[in-house]
């Protein structure tokens, strides 16, 4: 953070593009995520959201574009060495290592952090041994975090659906990201669990310290905690600001709803 | 280091203290579920521990076998001239010959765990080789290339010639025109059989293996016949041992952080790697651990007495067998995959009084364990981890996570 209050920026995103044949799923996307930001990733369904997601996580390679984590360009870098340069996701359909127990799914969000090497670990070293139990206790202090801890030694694919989708964040605050992208963490989720869900991303944030980048679709949530917010459709930005002016921008309502002269449609959007 | 130590107990009882009272065939059969055991706990960290499906684990026995058959074969022959074996009480050598000075470990035994370790490598070299197609494959598609590679193995020993097993041709025949020292009646040497460019007509040759580079040797292991002649080392210490240190490693290995990387590629490739887990090297990396454990095991096997090293070791039919293992076992489960090569190993023993319904019944058999249990015995568990002794440690008053650390081997 600078004097002036100005923050750094932690990801640069400068217009990437993405064609699957003749499909643009994502058109000269530009973003700029600065220290500590909560920003909004919105646009009706397949609108290239994941994809998005895909392009930063190095799970796609971006067509044409760049992108700096850090002041580090990371386009073009296997997802591994994305999540090593701090830079961490969940997933839409969940993605837990479902036969392990929720321990391990946590401790293996720290793997990328370690230092250890394969022999000290089969020789048991000191060194092998103490970072281990580094590792465990900070699995657990997340776990605690998350309200998990009485869960640890259970399989992850026997949690019920909330607290899959809390293990995730877990998970993948367990890789000490600078940058959290989260996929739709309230899909599927209940009213009464989306408000603590709500409390949960806040709480990540200001515990954790974590620059976060959110793709929902309850604009309730999204409108609630972020304090700005991307728009995209057919691959295309059509929309970034503040979440007032996200509301009532003619060509996001456009974008959601269709036709822009029934007279329910802002109604509608200011209500969502 | 402490399993490791118990494990040297534990070998030496067998071959000191067990061996003895059960009798040649019972020992055998131990012996034989010994091997056994090294071979599935180690294919369990390719197959159970990643989830990628290798069909090419007799490949990598064969080889390992095939190397360390060549380490002792020639060694023996080079060191002490003739290829009887030169261990200690530790590899069986008959009290009977010279009760007072045998030692514990002989000079051959040293011999021997260099083949051994030869063979681990050399098959760890080639675990490297079939892991690369492994980044890019994923299920049937690596079963098929993993199939192939065994086969290639197979084919490879199978076209070494046969005629080229050495053999003691009369000094005369090998040099004919040196005379013979006094007290050398016989030469130690390979036949060739080459086609005279003169007269158009095949007559055989001799080259005395002490005068073969050491390159050639590679290609006299007796080709379609089989390599026969090996010194027999391999005595219930040496398997156990080996099966000790491979569960001990796989243990280890699934406990450490890079055996949760191993298993989380199983769990969900996409996910490991956005977690930060490199899997291209994580997945070359369990095919090389595992290719220098059966590599080791192909060596006690290779060493073993009544067993004929041919190329139909590296063949898929033997392969399937540790697959049965590891599948029947639980995938992941190492407890699972000693207890199935137990299980695979006696079941065909114990069914040979009625050797006509032998085959069915060993087949019902797997189809119903199968049935019953389609993950396995264990599942991927281990065999702690099940509810019956879970409980029994809680009235123990040990916290389940503590325990499940503290239970390593």
């Amino acid at each position: 953070m600078t004097s002036s209050g100005r923050r750094s920026d932690v990801l640069r995103v400068q217009s990437i593009s993405k064609s699957f044949g003749g499909l643009k799923a994502v058109q000269d996307f530009s973003l700029t995520l600065c220290e500590g930001d909560l920003k909004g990733l919105i646009g009706p369904n397949g609108a290239g959201k994941t994809t998005v997601f895909n392009l930063l996580t190095g799970v796609y390679k971006p067509d044409s574009g760049a992108i700096s984590l850090s002041d580090a360009e990371v386009a073009g870098l296997r997802p591994n060495q994305i999540c090593r340069q701090g830079m961490a996701r969940t997933f839409q359909n969940i993605r837990l290592f479902g036969e392990l127990p929720v321990l391990d799914n946590v401790r293996l969000g720290t793997h990328v952090r370690a230092h250890q090497t394969l022999l000290g670990a089969a020789m048991r070293s000191p060194f092998s041994v103490g970072e281990e139990r580094a590792m465990t206790a900070r699995a657990r202090d997340l776990l605690a975090f998350f309200g998990l801890e009485g869960r640890a030694e259970e399989q992850a694919r026997n949690l019920p659906y909330g607290d899959q989708r809390k293990l995730e964040i877990a998970r993948a605050l367990a890789t000490s990201p600078k940058v959290l992208l989260l996929d739709e963490p309230a899909a599927g989720m209940n009213s009464g669990e989306k408000v603590a869900l709500r409390d949960l991303i806040r709480r990540v944030q200001t515990t954790f310290g974590v620059t976060i980048l959110l793709i929902e679709h309850d604009m309730g949530l999204v409108m609630d905690i972020c304090q700005r917010i991307t728009v995209i459709d057919y691959g295309v930005t059509i929309a970034e600001g503040p979440p007032e002016a996200i509301q009532n921008d003619p060509k996001v309502i456009e974008a959601y709803l269709g036709a822009p002269d029934e007279p329910s449609v802002e109604q509608g959007v200011a209500r969502a | 280091m402490l399993p490791l130590l118990i494990g040297l107990v534990f070998a030496a009882v067998m071959q000191l203290v067990v061996k003895p009272n059960i009798g040649d065939y019972p020992a055998k059969l131990v012996l034989d579920i010994g091997i056994a055991i090294s071979l599935a706990v180690s294919l369990t960290m390719v197959n159970g521990f990643t989830g990628q499906f290798s069909m090419g684990h007799a490949g990598f026995l064969a080889v390992g076998g095939y190397a360390a058959g060549i380490v002792t074969y020639y060694g023996s022959q080079r060191i002490w001239g003739d290829r009887a074996t030169h261990g200690g009480i530790l590899s069986g050598r008959p009290l009977a010959i010279d009760p007072a000075t045998l030692p514990l470990v002989g000079h051959g035994d040293w011999l021997f765990l260099a083949a051994l370790v030869v063979g681990g490598l050399v098959a760890a070299l080639l675990g490297f080789l079939v892991g690369l197609p492994s980044l890019r494959l994923k299920g049937d598609y690596l079963a098929i290339v993993t199939l192939g590679f065994g086969e290639i193995v197979r084919v490879m020993i199978q076209q070494t010639n046969a005629t080229l097993k050495p053999q003691d041709i009369a000094w005369e025949e090998v040099y004919p025109a040196l005379p013979r020292p006094a007290g050398v009646e016989a030469v130690a040497s390979y036949a060739f059989d080459v086609i005279d460019p003169a007269t158009k007509l095949g007559r055989t040759v001799y080259q005395a293996v002490s005068d073969t580079p050491a390159w050639d040797v590679l290609t006299h292991v007796g080709g379609s016949l089989g390599f026969t002649g090996i010194p027999k080392y391999t005595s219930l210490f040496w398997v156990y041992i080996v099966a000790s240190i491979t569960i001990f490693a796989a243990f280890r290995l699934k406990q450490s952080t890079f055996g949760r990387a191993f298993l989380s590629i199983r769990e969900d490739e996409v996910a490991a790697e956005a977690m930060g887990v490199n899997t291209t090297r994580y997945k070359v990396w369990a095919f090389v651990i595992s290719a220098f454990f059966a590599g080791v095991a192909g060596g006690l096997f290779a060493h073993t007495l009544g067993v004929g090293l041919s190329a139909e070791t590296a063949g898929f039919l033997k392969s399937f067998d540790i697959i049965i293992m590891v599948v029947l076992g639980g995938l992941g489960s190492i407890s699972g995959a000693v207890i199935a090569a137990v299980v695979v190993t006696v079941l065909p023993e114990a069914l040979r009084d009625i050797p006509q319904y032998r085959l069915i019944i060993y087949a019902l058999a797997l189809i119903l364990i199968m049935i019953f249990r389609p993950k396995g015995l264990l599942g991927t568990h281990e065999i702690w981890d099940r509810a019956v002794w879970k409980r029994v440690r809680r009235r123990g008053g040990s916290e389940p996570g503590k325990a499940k650390g503290g239970s390593s081997p």
